[in-house]
Formats: structure tokens, C-alpha cells, sequence
């Protein structure tokens, strides 16, 4: 049974999942650092409670505290989120000790996949194709950085670092040559360690040219393990992905049934329960192998949401309180895409960028869907993670998503604060986006010397213009905010009708 | 009226006119709406509405999917105040100092570097250069804009 869920997590997705709860009937209890006393997400759950502590290992990330007011509010299931603690085995198997329903998979299932180089070689047995590479069981760094040389040898170059513990691009390295080996594996061990509390790092063949596709899986406790298709999510900066959709654009069906097959393998060979992604990268000969699996509701999940109709988070709780799933047949209608929104300046190496939410106006219309934690009137801090919204669309084929996209994206305004929405915007227009033959370089080839905006003159203009014009008339003394419906005379229908009964 | 603002070009001049609710520049006629936005009659007879707002000495506009930050001279202030870019890009804290006062550097090689937002940032000198100062150390938390180093360029 799960009547009360208290999310663990903040922000964006902490948005999404109370929203789910408020639809499923369920009660909420949503936990906050001081920081986010004011934080939209705390709005939208039946009930708030303040973590003491300053740092976020004092606060999201404290498993005892979170423990203790999952009981002192009588919660009977945690979700966790993505990120935090949500790939925590030790803080899943506290939650189930404590008599609380996790959302998400069995603690053993996330130790075999969340540690990156035990998943390679649980994938290896179960006959799921993985990159050619090694792991590096040594944790001392002089031990580890000689096991890392010698490894390089026999992998080759370009190879890639990635942190055993890692995700979201930190503790990532490519290295493209022998003489940035070490210090690229020093900087990889560094962000691992500060990131993750474990330094271990593994090489891969790095696989230039490949796609990005990942699977979404979903299994019950009633024997059902089913895969919902693919996302490509290829194009990314910094090993951190900004655009994303589903369908892929050259799958093909069997190629997908394959995909989908062989992530249900990936995910039985771990009795996986709840929603789950297996990562893979596809080669341009069509081969495909094993990235990952993330043992949670994954930033990207809304386009599959848009395809497939099914209601992936609503899922995750009908599973936890022990039910069947409730989607039918897979059956992929449409294209939808998604772009991330970060605070950060994409005209300066996409350097994270901080200020005040003065104006936040996102699109509207058919089709359009915005998943955020922020309203205009927020900050963005340097506490959390820059990235301000997900702008998801959908449409009845890619060309026409894409068209929605350039319209949503050129609606969406956000003034005070930096952020990459022009660049998204560009994207949008790039061939290699246009005909869908992206893949995980796509934005290094495309803008080697860093990206800048193409402004028309006109447009320039205009902008300069404004702010001229804004300066003269005193626009900023009166304030956009400021003006508007209360300035004119008082109306008299503004007045409250009560009918009773 | 007259206004200047700060470019990557060098400042820019801006004069508008105003003629009864309506302000002109060239062909452009912009008309401010009750919601604090611009209506913008272009010369083609299209319109474009223009969303601007004041944070500190910055103008933010918004115009057909474009976002301008536009940073106000006021009248009469020099306009010399040239970091080098070797502030800190944002608050973090400081992983490594990898230069000392006195040492030659060449353009590109990376000074310091930095912890914010979970990332490390890299701060690179632009050209060929002396440390003439460093003014933090490793484990020193900064703020956003503080000069982190000094270079004399060679």
C-alpha cells in the first residue's frame, strides 16, 4: 500500500512528481534545505519540512534525516527523484528497513548497475554487447594512474575516462592523446572524488560518430518487463545532454525490437522493478552497445511520455504499491522533442551563469509542455544544478516537432539571468539536427571555436532601441511588474460574488 | 534623448526621439504598452513587441527570440574598467593555483582552477603574459567577480 509519498528530491522534478501524487490521490510530503524556503515545488505537496543543515550533504543528501521525517509525517513510500540520492543502494535499503516503500528498484539492482564497471561485466554475462575497454580496480592514485597508462595501450586512442560511480558528465575525461592521459586521469579522479566519495575511474574506447539512444524499461512485480522505445538524446555539451526526442530518427523497427530486447535482458538480469534506462551507444554500422543503465526516472523521460502515452511517473507509484502496470501494447504516435533550458552563457564555453528570474514567460499553445521548477520572481543561485526548465513538444511527425520547437523556443522569454535558449534555437536550424544525423560531437564539430549568436542587424536594432526608450520614458521606475492591470482606475466588477446555498 | 551603452565593440549611441506617446529612432516607431513591453512599428509596416526590463545597470530586451543584455554608461563615467578576465565567471571555490608571481606564461595555459556549480572551471591566460600577483589559494572560497590574478602581458 503507499498512501503518502515524501519526495526526496527539489526543483524540477520534485514539480513533477507532486503533481503525480496530487493526480493519483496520493498524499505528499516534500522536504527543502533552507534555501528553498521559497522554491515553487514546496507549493505544489500537502505538506513541507525543513532539513537543518547547510550544505547539500547536510541536507538532500542526509539519509537519516530524510528517514526521520518520512516516519514523523507517517509517509509509507519515498521517492527519490533523479539525482541525490535516488542511485543510493545503502539509502534504498535504509528506506525499505525502516518499513517504507522505495520507488524504484531493489538495492542489489542498483549496486550491479550503479557501479559502472560492475554493470559492464553483469552486461558482458548476460550477453548484452558493452564497449571495448577496461576497468581499474585500483583505488591508490599513483597504483591507479600506472593501471590507467597501461590500460591505454591496449584500448587506444581517442579514449574516454569515466568516473565508476560517475553520471551527468562529472569525472568524464576524452583524451585524444597519450600526453593529456595523466593529467586529463587526475582531473577525472579529482571531480569523481568530489562528486561521488569514490575515485575509481574505467576506459573506454571512445566511439566517435555514434549515437546516443537510450531505452526506457519498465517492470512489475507481476513478471512484466517491457521496454517503451527509444530516445536519442546525441546531442550534448560537456558529456551533458540539451536536446533529446523519441522517436530516433533513422531506427528502424527491427532495430529497435533488438534494442528493446536487449534492454529487457539487461533489466531481468537484475529483477529490476520500477521505471529504469539502459543507455547504449549506436554505431554508424548499426551496432549497438551497452552505456548504462540509470536505475531511475531519467531528466528525458517526457518525450517518451509524449509518444507513448503512457504516464511514466504514475507508473513508478502504481508499481511501488504493488500493482500491475497498466500500459498496454507499445505504439509510438507522433515526435516529440526536448530541450533543457540552463542558466549559463553558451557564447562563453557554457560557463553557468546566475541572477535574478525578472521576466520568466515560457511558450504556450498546442503541443507545448514545460516541466520547471522556477517562476519569474526566483533567483538562480550557484546551489543547485543551472538547468531552469525542460521545453518538451510534441507533434504528429519530426519536421513538424522541429517547426513547434523554433516557435516555442523564439515565444520563451527570460530576461535577468543568462541562459542558452538562443542557442537551442540554432540548434533547432543546424542540418545535422534538421535531418536527425546527429551524434555525440555534433555540437563540438558544429562550433569548434565555441558557439556565438548570429544576430540580424535589424533585430539589434530594435533591442537597443528598447532599451534606450526604456531608459527615457523610466520604464524600469514604474517596472513592467509594477504596471499593468492595477494602474488604471479601480473597476467597479471587481468585486467578490458569493452565491449560497 | 541620448544614452550609451557598453558593446564587445565599444560603446554604442543611442538617440531617441519621443513625439507624443511614440518614440522614434530612424524608422523604427516604438510605443510602450500598459505591461511595461515595446509595440515595434517597423519600417516594412510588421510589428514586433519587445519585452525589456532594468536589472542594475543592465537593460534586458527581448526581441523575436533574441536576448540582448545592454549595460548603461551613465553620463560622464570612464569607461576603462577591463578585468582581463581573470575574474572569478561566478561564486566557487578555488581547486588549484598553478602559477607563481614572476613565472612566464604562454596564451592558453590554464592559472587556476576553480569549483562552481559542481563543475571545474578553467581560467586560461587570453595572451603571453607575467604573474605579477595571486591573490587566492587553493581551498579559498570566492566571489563572483573578485580578480583571482594578475598578468603584465609580455
Amino acid at each position: 500500500m503507499v498512501s503518502k509519498v515524501l519526495v526526496a528530491n527539489r526543483g524540477e522534478i520534485a514539480c513533477r512528481i507532486l503533481r503525480a501524487c496530487n493526480e493519483a490521490g496520493l498524499s505528499s510530503v516534500a522536504i527543502y534545505a533552507a534555501n528553498d524556503a521559497t522554491s515553487m515545488f514546496l507549493e505544489l505537496a500537502d505538506q513541507a519540512v525543513l532539513l537543518e543543515g547547510e550544505t547539500i550533504g547536510d541536507t538532500y543528501l542526509d539519509q537519516q534525516q530524510i528517514l526521520a521525517i518520512a516516519k514523523a509525517t507517517g509517509a509509507d513510500a519515498i521517492h527519490p527523484g533523479f539525482g541525490f540520492l535516488s542511485e543510493r543502494a545503502d539509502f534504498a535499503r535504509a528506506v525499505g528497513e525502516a518499513g517504507i516503500q522505495w520507488v524504484g528498484p531493489s538495492p542489489e539492482a542498483i549496486e550491479q548497475m550503479g557501479d559502472k564497471m560492475t554493470a559492464r561485466i553483469t552486461m558482458r554475462a548476460a550477453g548484452v554487447p558493452v564497449i571495448p575497454g577496461e576497468e581499474i580496480e585500483q583505488e591508490e592514485e599513483s597504483e591507479a594512474l600506472a593501471a590507467i597508462e597501461s590500460a591505454s595501450h591496449r584500448v587506444g586512442y581517442p579514449l574516454l575516462l569515466k568516473a565508476s560511480s560517475g553520471g551527468g558528465g562529472k569525472g568524464m575525461r576524452a583524451v585524444h592523446s597519450p600526453k593529456d592521459l595523466i593529467e586529463s586521469a587526475k582531473g577525472a579522479r579529482r571531480e569523481a572524488i568530489a562528486a561521488f566519495g569514490d575515485g575509481r575511474v574505467y576506459i573506454e574506447r571512445l566511439l566517435t560518430g555514434s549515437k546516443h539512444v537510450e531505452i526506457q524499461v519498465l517492470a512489475d512485480r507481476h513478471g512484466r518487463t517491457v521496454h517503451l522505445g527509444e530516445r536519442e538524446c546525441s546531442v550534448q555539451r560537456r558529456h551533458q545532454k540539451v536536446f533529446e526526442e523519441a522517436p530516433c530518427a533513422t531506427m528502424t523497427a527491427e532495430l529497435r525490437e533488438a534494442m528493446g530486447q536487449a534492454a529487457v535482458s539487461a533489466a531481468e538480469a537484475v529483477s529490476y522493478e520500477g521505471a529504469g534506462t539502459v543507455e547504449f551507444l549506436l554505431a554508424p554500422t548499426g551496432e549497438f552497445f551497452f552505456l548504462e543503465m540509470n536505475t531511475r526516472i531519467q531528466v528525458e523521460h517526457p518525450v517518451t511520455e509524449l509518444v507513448t502515452g503512457v504516464d511514466l511517473v504514475r507508473e513508478q507509484l502504481r508499481i511501488a504499491a504493488g500493482k500491475p502496470m497498466s500500459c498496454g501494447p507499445l505504439m509510438i504516435r507522433g515526435h516529440a522533442i526536448e530541450v533543457r533550458l540552463y542558466a549559463e552563457d553558451a557564447a562563453n564555453n557554457f560557463l553557468p551563469a546566475i541572477g535574478p528570474l525578472a521576466v520568466f514567460r515560457p511558450p504556450e499553445g498546442p503541443g507545448v509542455r514545460l516541466d520547471t521548477g522556477v517562476r519569474e520572481g526566483d533567483s538562480v543561485t550557484p546551489n543547485y544544478d543551472p538547468m531552469l526548465a525542460k521545453l518538451i513538444v510534441w507533434a504528429p511527425s519530426r519536421t513538424e516537432a522541429l517547426q513547434r520547437m523554433r516557435r516555442a523556443l523564439d515565444e520563451f522569454v527570460v530576461l535577468g539571468t543568462t541562459t542558452n535558449i538562443r542557442f537551442l534555437r540554432e540548434l533547432c536550424d543546424e542540418p545535422e539536427v534538421v535531418t536527425g544525423r546527429t551524434d555525440t560531437t555534433t555540437i563540438d564539430r558544429l562550433w569548434p571555436d565555441g558557439w556565438r549568436p548570429s544576430v540580424p542587424r535589424s533585430i539589434e536594432d530594435a533591442a537597443l532601441m528598447s532599451a534606450a526608450v526604456g531608459e527615457s520614458a523610466g520604464l524600469h521606475r514604474t517596472g513592467p511588474a509594477a504596471t499593468g492591470a492595477s494602474s488604471g482606475p479601480i473597476s467597479p466588477f471587481a468585486t467578490l460574488h458569493r452565491r449560497f446555498p | 534623448m541620448h544614452h550609451q551603452f557598453r558593446s564587445p565593440d565599444g560603446p554604442i549611441e543611442v538617440t531617441v526621439a519621443k513625439q507624443g506617446e511614440s518614440w522614434y529612432l530612424g524608422s523604427l516607431e516604438a510605443t510602450p504598452m500598459p505591461d511595461g513591453r515595446l509595440r515595434i512599428l517597423n519600417d516594412d509596416g510588421t510589428v514586433t513587441f519587445a519585452h525589456l526590463v532594468k536589472v542594475g545597470d543592465v537593460w534586458w530586451v527581448h526581441v523575436q527570440g533574441h536576448t540582448f543584455k545592454l549595460e548603461r554608461v551613465e553620463p560622464g563615467a570612464s569607461d576603462t574598467d577591463d578585468g582581463g578576465g581573470l575574474t572569478a565567471p561566478m561564486p566557487g571555490k578555488v581547486l588549484q593555483v598553478l602559477v607563481d608571481v614572476g613565472q612566464s606564461v604562454s596564451a592558453g595555459t590554464t592559472l587556476m582552477v576553480l569549483e562552481a556549480m559542481k563543475m571545474e572551471h578553467r581560467i586560461v591566460a587570453a595572451n603571453d603574459a607575467t604573474v605579477t600577483a595571486v591573490h587566492f589559494g587553493a581551498g579559498d572560497q570566492v566571489e563572483q567577480g573578485v580578480a583571482l590574478l594578475a598578468l603584465e602581458e609580455s
